[in-house]
């Protein structure tokens, strides 16, 4: 959906925050796709993951209250409620029944086959560029910020000790700060 | 560890990814609160994150915005999914400038209808003007016509003017008759006889062995007597015009005989 406005980060907020519609939209226009894409690196059956989705966006607007910007950027929190139900969907006892939770290995690798599948955004140059982040940094960065693996199980899973977690997690972000870079 | 060191432990990054533990998302805090610009820094990480997430990005169905708006806004009639409103810029003295335009249009149009009103009376008085040009060349043209038919009588070279001459009843009056000799052929110019009384009309006779004969009857309109064509006679001994009723009479009528001549 193409806007022909944007509101800065503080209007949308502020907007959210006295309940406008239109914000709403607009917040669903701008993200739906990429809180879309972390669920369904979690949950594979599109269905469900939509289901998630509409969760997650109903939750954003009733608990719209609760987000504190002085903890970091709306996208961060929208984000974290998308992994978090997601992860919640998986854990609970009725999709336990329907499915075995996918192994991380397979999780990551669908993050990688599924990086050219949205033609909608904009950012295809940005896409492409990103294919130079080397394959370490990707991993650690999708395990943590798209699947929210824990840093323990990223260690495990990674076989790289719990402490240097942190200083790999920086090299990564460091990285694709520099390619984003103009 | 100091600031710089916070930096480059990575702790922000962690905690930008959402994953960092309890205890290491307080010190965090505590290290933004103590030092806002780093509050930079965070935001930072944040939006590179944010960037790479929205590349990887997944289209839902395009149903379902439409579910979605229809569950957090109930029984809303403008649910349905829509173009984006371009909201119009309002521009600043617009009002002022349209009330201009509408004087300024107002006093063309006053202007205008004068101006047509004066040009339509102009256009009327030429036109009479003209009309009345017309005319006149008409008339002219009419009498120049005539004029040069009197002259093509006069100075045809068969032409035998014949002068009438005035009789006792009217000493003044004369006629001039022009005889083509080839044709036969009788003209009449009637310009030197007495105005026609009301009721009467000159008529031509000829008088052929003796006998009178019509000739025509001469036309004097409006007092205007042209060289006029008459009838047209091999031989005649003498022409006469006699005044009489109008269309003419059978014989002449003696007593009325204005001008006569004899061959």
């Amino acid at each position: 959906m193409s806007q022909t406005f944007t509101y800065t980060e503080e209007e949308l907020v502020a907007l959210l925050k006295s309940n406008d519609k239109r914000a709403f939209e607009y917040l669903y226009d701008n993200y739906a796709g990429a809180l879309y894409a972390v669920i369904l690196k979690k949950i594979e059956d599109t269905t469900l993951a939509e289901d998630v989705l509409q969760e997650v966006f109903v939750k954003i607007w009733n608990n719209f209250s609760t987000y504190d910007t002085s903890k970091g950027r709306l996208f961060t929190w929208m984000l974290n409620i998308s992994r978090n139900l997601a992860i919640d969907t998986l854990r609970s006892k009725s999709f336990k029944k329907q499915s075995k939770i996918q192994n991380s290995e397979k999780a990551v690798d669908y993050v990688s086959n599924n990086i050219n599948e949205d033609e909608k955004f904009d950012a295809l140059g940005i896409r492409n560029q990103l294919n130079r982040l080397s394959q370490e940094h990707k991993r650690i960065m999708n395990m943590a910020y798209f699947e929210g693996f824990t840093q323990d199980e990223i260690s495990k899973q990674l076989g790289i000790p719990l402490g240097t977690i942190k200083t790999r997690m920086r090299a990564a972000i460091l990285e694709l700060k520099k390619i984003l870079q103009p | 560890m100091t600031k710089e060191e916070f930096i480059s432990s990575g702790l922000l990054e962690l905690y930008a990814t959402g994953i960092s533990s309890q205890e290491e998302s307080r010190m965090v805090q505590e290290y933004l609160t103590k030092y806002p610009d780093l509050l930079e820094e965070l935001k930072q990480i944040e939006i590179s994150l944010e960037k790479y997430a929205q590349a990887n990005s997944i289209a839902p169905a395009a149903s379902f915005k439409e579910k979605l708006m229809q569950r957090v806004f109930p029984g809303e009639e403008d649910n349905k999914v829509t173009a984006p409103v371009i909201y119009m810029k309002k521009q600043g003295g617009g009002s002022f400038i349209f009330k201009l335009l509408a004087a300024a249009s107002v006093i063309l149009l006053l202007v205008s209808i004068i101006l047509n009103y004066t040009i339509y009376r102009k256009y009327h008085d030429t036109k009479d003007a003209l009309q009345i040009a017309q005319q006149k060349m008409e008339q002219q043209d009419k009498s120049n016509r005539a004029m040069s038919e009197d002259l093509n009588v006069m100075t045809n070279k068969y032409a035998q003017p014949v002068v009438l001459s005035g009789t006792a009843q009217s000493p003044e009056a004369v006629a001039k008759i022009f005889w083509m000799k080839n044709t036969g052929q009788v003209y009449v110019d009637p310009t030197n006889l007495p105005q026609v009384p009301a009721g009467k009309q000159y008529q031509l006779w000829a008088i052929v062995d003796g006998k009178p004969l019509d000739a025509g009857m001469i036309t004097t309109k409006k007092g205007i007597y042209h060289i006029q064509k008459m009838k047209s006679f091999g031989k005649a001994d003498a022409f006469a015009i006699t005044l009489e009723k109008e269309g003419g009479s059978p014989t002449p009528t003696m007593d009325a005989m204005i001008v006569s001549t004899k061959l």
